[in-house]
């Protein structure tokens, strides 16, 4: 017997004929269109334009359109000028889905999804079932890629295991730190992320010690039983390794350093940004890995001129790293779709698999048949003095990150 | 030794906290029967009050820059004052509404104010230096205490005692106290709801802008979330401690923020990120032992 939600025949002809239908269309409009004039390409953003996650993708769709008017400028993709479309997800997982089905009947010949895994996935996996490419904003976790989504799924940022394995590769060769402490967020996976690369890359360098660990919550009111413990040590270690993000990391660095506890502070990209830093006024030793660097100091000119675009474009500076990735993401595929041809999700799939050590001006890109995802990349230390935030340092790790630590 | 006095005091800030929100909850369920789980907005409300409303990333402070001699009584004042208004604007008109819709209700004005918030300061959080220098440890027999959890402490002991006064001593707090046991038959003794109910709401709210307070203080950030998991412990409190009893919310308050610290202190490294799970374990156990909660009124017996 049929259940009641089970489809009913028309229903599932209706679903069959979806796609087809979109295909005769576009043939019918193409064939109305003068001949001379190419189809524009068009770029789906199914991305939270309201509810919390608004702050975050909005900086990285900027940036990626940033690139595409770049694009238009010298004359577009495949001699076709891009355009967009774009749909709301409301920072609500089934919104993200509808957004996803939204911008695919737009038209859409690819799509750029939310920042974060959880919100992004719906949206990607409406794409995936297309066979169109999809990108996540800035998603640093590895299921928002082959093994989460699909083939067909990639991010535009760098793992989140890569950012704590660079610090504690970082940490040791130029502070010389040797105990480590790990004080993990358990909120979001992102922050495991983290943690899950320190505590691959520290261990393994000769003569240092992870001295303890510890774990707390995002929202946590108060976590003075985690410092008191901290403070139990028999000696301070030289660096706390926090894997959180704003606003339980602030909080939790208020609280250290408001506890009389100098280590240094590591963290991941996601507390990059100067406009948290008043919670702990006269920051110092706090360290964050960066794709580049928004106040102005990146050693690489093609990341300053980038910051200027975007303050022409929105008024003011990026906030964070985070705009980045999607003026990476848009590059790279561009690139695939010129190097493909067509804008086919298989064959740019292929080439963008191809690219290794792709430059950008953010640094070298690389993608494989495995992993979609960066799993080394150059990074920007910035230290944080005195409440100043400023590039000290350049690093990239010495060995990828391997996937079972990725898929810890 | 040691380790016993900053367990004490880690544990009986965060008890404090916790225990000074329930009570803002146990104040209204005491006269309308209502779960206020807009309680948590108002704390959010209060926080971002102390801030210039702007989608910026870099906060610029407005009420925050006021010394603690104006500030405090103006940020209690308008959690006060915002109770009050919905009290006013919504609940009023649900009086006679079954507390299930009432709650209902609730929820959709937290869902408002938490999307006015939104709207008014964007969804990145906030930086907000509020008296930095509190957090400045001290040593007390033996223990590094912040300033600010002695504060918390202090305060959650002054905002008690005065409330058992306020109930105790005076013509309004006579009036709550019944309007709590009985308010059909208290209305019929001549008590004015309207002055009861309006009472209770401007303390709650008030009660909402101390611990929005303390936890800018402490934490240094706005965030429009940041009422939600306060809210949930205080509601849970309230329930823990017997539905309508004020000292009962106290004192579930303060119990799960201890039972909290202790289990964060002394779980194993792998069982602590479950340490919430093993404390709502607890509150079920204490449910099904005693369900009508641990410190019960009087007036939750059957009378008849």
């Amino acid at each position: 017997m049929a259940s009641p939600i089970a489809l009913g025949r028309r229903e599932i002809n209706q679903l069959r004929r979806r796609p087809v239908k979109r295909l005769a269309l576009a043939s019918a409009f193409a064939a109305l269109a003068w001949p001379a004039m190419a189809e524009d390409i068009t770029i789906g953003f199914a991305i939270a334009k309201s509810g919390w996650m608004e702050a975050y993708d909005t900086p990285a769709a900027t940036a990626a359109k940033i690139r595409i008017d770049e694009i238009n400028a010298d004359g577009g993709l495949l001699g076709r000028q891009i355009k967009w479309v774009e749909a709301d997800t409301k920072t609500d997982r089934q919104q993200s889905a509808r957004a996803g089905l939204q911008v695919i009947d737009e038209g859409a010949d690819m799509m750029i999804v939310s920042c974060d895994y959880d919100f992004g996935a719906p949206a990607a996996l409406s794409a995936e079932a297309e066979g169109m490419v999809s990108f996540f904003l800035c998603a640093e976790d590895v299921k928002a890629g082959i093994q989460g989504v699909g083939p067909h799924a990639f991010s535009g940022s760098v793992l989140a295991a890569v950012q704590g394995a660079t610090m504690a590769e970082w940490s040791h060769a130029k502070r010389g730190a040797k105990t480590g402490y790990v004080l993990l967020d358990t909120t979001i996976e992102y922050n495991k992320g983290i943690c899950s690369g320190f505590d691959w890359m520290f261990p393994q360098i000769d003569g240092t010690q992870i001295v303890g660990r510890d774990t707390f919550k995002n929202d946590d009111a108060s976590i003075a039983s985690q410092i008191t413990r901290i403070k139990a040590l028999p000696q301070e270690p030289d660096v706390i390794m926090l894997c959180s993000y704003i606003p339980g990391a602030a909080s939790a660095v208020r609280q250290i350093r408001a506890a009389g506890i100098n280590s240094l502070i590591l963290n991941g990209s996601a507390v990059d940004g100067s406009y948290w830093l008043d919670a702990t006024p006269d920051l110092s030793g706090f360290v964050v890995p960066v794709q580049g660097s928004i106040y102005g100091d990146d050693p690489r000119v093609e990341v300053e001129a980038f910051n200027q675009s975007y303050e022409k474009a929105t008024g003011a500076r990026p906030a964070s790293s985070y705009a980045y990735p999607g003026y990476v993401l848009l590059d790279l595929w561009a690139k695939a779709v010129e190097r493909a041809g067509t804008l086919d999700g298989a064959a740019v799939t292929a080439e963008l698999e191809k690219m290794q050590d792709e430059p950008t001006a953010f640094g070298p890109r690389s993608f494989t048949a495995d992993l979609h995802h960066q799993n080394v990349a150059e990074m920007q230390i910035v230290e944080i003095t005195n409440g100043k935030p400023a590039v000290a340092d350049s690093w990239t790790i010495s060995q990828p990150v391997p996937l079972d630590v990725l898929l810890k | 030794m040691t380790n016993l006095a900053q367990l004490f005091f880690d544990a009986a800030s965060l008890g404090g906290l916790y225990a000074m929100a329930a009570l803002g909850i146990a104040l209204i369920f005491g006269v309308m029967n209502l779960v206020n789980f807009a309680h948590g907005e108002y704390i959010a409300f209060c926080v971002f009050a102390l801030i210039v409303p702007s989608t910026d990333a870099v906060a610029v402070m407005f009420l925050g820059r006021a010394p603690a001699l104006v500030l405090i009584p103006v940020v209690l004042a308008l959690g006060g004052l915002i109770a009050v208004a919905s009290e006013y604007a919504v609940f009023r008109h649900l009086r006679r509404a079954d507390p299930v819709a009432m709650m209902i209700a609730s929820f959709a004005l937290g869902f408002v104010i938490r999307n006015a918030l939104l709207a008014a300061y964007g969804g990145r959080p906030k930086a907000i230096s509020l008296w930095p220098g509190l957090n400045t440890p001290v040593n007390i027999a033996g223990a590094s205490v912040p300033l600010l959890q002695l504060i918390v402490i202090v305060t959650t002991l002054l905002v008690v005692t005065g409330l058992a006064l306020l109930l105790k001593k005076t013509r309004i707090g006579l009036e709550m106290r019944a309007a709590a046991e009985n308010f059909t038959m208290a209305r019929l003794l001549g008590v004015r709801a309207n002055r009861v109910i309006t009472g209770a709401f401007a303390l709650s709210g008030a009660l909402a802008a101390a611990v929005a307070l303390i936890m800018a203080t402490q934490t240094g950030v706005a965030d429009v979330k940041m009422g939600g998991q306060i809210m949930l412990v205080a509601f849970i409190a309230t329930v823990l401690g017997g539905l309508g009893s004020l000292p009962g919310a106290v004192a579930a308050g303060f119990l799960v923020g201890i039972v909290s610290v202790v289990l964060q202190a002394w779980l194993p490294l792998d069982a602590r990120p479950f340490r919430d799970a093993f404390l709502y374990t607890l509150v079920i156990i204490c449910l099904l032992l005693r369900p009508q909660g641990l410190f019960v009124p009087a007036s939750a017996k059957p009378r008849v």
